[in-house]
């Protein structure tokens, strides 16, 4: 079994800027359906670095599927890049 | 005195990722965590795996072993393609935690590396060495992520300490001292020995040695001059007593790499792009590390699974993509037919000031292609990787990936 659903969707986040393991941690979402997601996990956050632009990468769940969101440090956006194994 | 054991205080932590990319996955994922989960390098069914969890292990999936078969095996398997860039920023993770106990540590691999205590601070030094090996795991849950796990070894040399770390899995810890050493080899077969694989194994066999202790127990003379024919089994002899002959530096020789291809029977028009590519990754590895190259090797492997490799040594060092790949391309029109994984590599590696010293010579030529090379790594580092390529290359980053390179940790950045 492997369904991993690759996207690119702008997301609206609500995330909370503290000391801790990720410093940043996104504890809620909303798609561009109008689906409220809450966080209830994140499972480990990694830069990428793209040239000298920095994306941070989110793979969290909600405990019904696994998300990846990217923060785009330089354009400060939020894009939901993954979502996978939907129960 | 090299024929007793060592007997001085363990100094050598060796610490090695569990299943490091499956569990990695698994803390991203944390629904994955309990099942089976495969990394493959490519997302088709006849790619081999390259690392599984434990619960994969558990149904008899291996490394190696192609997805269908594990599939076969193992229904529920998830399987994924390797995320290279969440395995870089775990070990680095890794290392910056060993860095806080000493300022002797090398990293082996990307899943594992070695803290020498010999030279550490006092505070660390007097510290019980197993104390420290817990306290990196804890450090690793808490600031990683809680199903990250790894395997401490402790010995007096860093093939104990690898040993002692491949004892018992997962997430164990375990000290070689002069006191249990002769039981550990015991209980292992010659294979266990990092080093020791199948035609060592026969030569080994070949004079009556079938154990690790029968190992032990051998000549220094019967292993240097019978078994390995060199100095290797004079070092072996120590190694094993627990003496350090591994803390070695080798300087880089050569870069490259290799790409098995995306499609079967492939036009030699297509490959030849694919090995454009691979020059121009070479070329960026070569420069990034300050050197300049002598030599081009072309290797193929057929689906007849057969070699073929050509080389040239070029009058005057090289540096740019274009001079590789124009040596490459030469070599390869005399490569056979029906290929199934290509690989560039540049040889002769050397420091690049020392050929900026010859560039008056040769005019302005190499100092054009020089600013020229320079100019597009600069924008490729300022704006992202292959930003600027060659328009021979446009689309084949959808093919040719970056993979996670097994064993050497020199480009992880």
């Amino acid at each position: 079994m492997n369904d991993e659903t690759f996207l690119n969707e702008q997301v609206d986040v609500v995330a909370v800027f503290r000391p801790g393991r990720t410093m940043c941690e996104p504890i809620r979402f909303r798609r561009k359906n109008g689906q409220d997601i809450t966080i209830t996990k994140i499972g480990l956050r990694h830069p990428v670095a793209h040239g000298k632009r920095m994306l941070h990468m989110f793979d969290v769940t909600d405990g019904c599927a696994d998300y990846r969101l990217e923060f785009d440090a330089e354009r400060l956006t939020w894009r939901l890049t993954i979502e996978a194994d939907r129960l | 005195m090299m024929d007793a054991y060592n007997s001085a205080k363990p100094s050598v932590m060796h610490i090695d990722l569990n299943s490091c990319f499956a569990t990695v996955e698994q803390q991203a994922r944390p629904m994955l965590r309990g099942r089976p989960v495969a990394i493959v390098n490519r997302r088709i069914e006849n790619t081999s795996i390259i690392t599984c969890s434990y619960e994969a292990k558990a149904c008899g999936v291996t490394l190696g072993m192609s997805i269908k078969e594990a599939r076969r095996l193992c229904p529920d398997l998830v399987w994924l393609e390797s995320d290279p860039p969440k395995y870089k920023y775990v070990y680095h993770q890794l290392m910056r935690i060993m860095n806080d106990y000493s300022a002797h540590v090398r990293m082996k691999s990307i899943d594992e590396g070695i803290i020498d205590f010999s030279e550490t601070t006092q505070e660390i030094a007097q510290r019980n060495l197993v104390d420290i090996g817990h306290e990196i795991k804890q450090r690793l849950w808490t600031e990683v992520g809680e199903a990250m796990n790894c395997n401490v070894g402790i010995g007096t040399n860093r093939f104990l300490a690898k040993t002692a770390a491949g004892l018992r899995k997962p997430n164990g810890l375990d000290v070689i001292t002069v006191q249990n050493l002769r039981q550990v080899y015991e209980a292992l077969k010659l294979t266990d020995l990092t080093g020791i694989a199948g035609r060592m194994e026969k030569r080994l066999n070949a004079v009556g040695i079938f154990t690790p202790l029968q190992f032990l127990d051998a000549d220094e003379t019967v292993l240097r001059k019978i078994v390995f024919k060199s100095v290797d089994g004079s070092y072996w002899y120590r190694r094993l007593r627990g003496w350090e002959v591994d803390k070695r530096d080798f300087p880089l020789k050569s870069a490259g790499r290799q790409y098995v291809l995306d499609g079967y029977r492939m036009p030699k028009e297509k490959v030849l792009q694919r090995l454009h590519h691979l020059c121009e990754e070479t070329g960026a590895k070569v420069r990034s590390k300050g050197m300049v190259a002598r030599g081009v090797m072309v290797y193929v492997r057929t689906y007849d699974y057969g070699g073929w490799h050509a080389k040239t040594m070029a009058p005057l060092p090289f540096f740019s993509n274009e001079a590789i790949y124009a040596q490459a391309n030469k070599l390869f029109a005399a490569a056979p037919e029906g290929i199934k994984m290509i690989a560039v590599s540049c040889y002769g590696l050397q420091p690049a000031d020392a050929h900026i010293a010859q560039l008056s010579l040769f005019g302005d030529d190499i100092a054009k292609e020089r600013a020229l090379t320079s100019a597009v790594d600069d924008i490729n580092s300022r704006y992202g990787k292959r930003v600027i390529h060659s328009a021979d290359t446009l689309g084949t980053d959808f093919y040719v990936k970056e993979r996670i390179p097994f064993g050497s940790t020199r480009y992880m950045g």
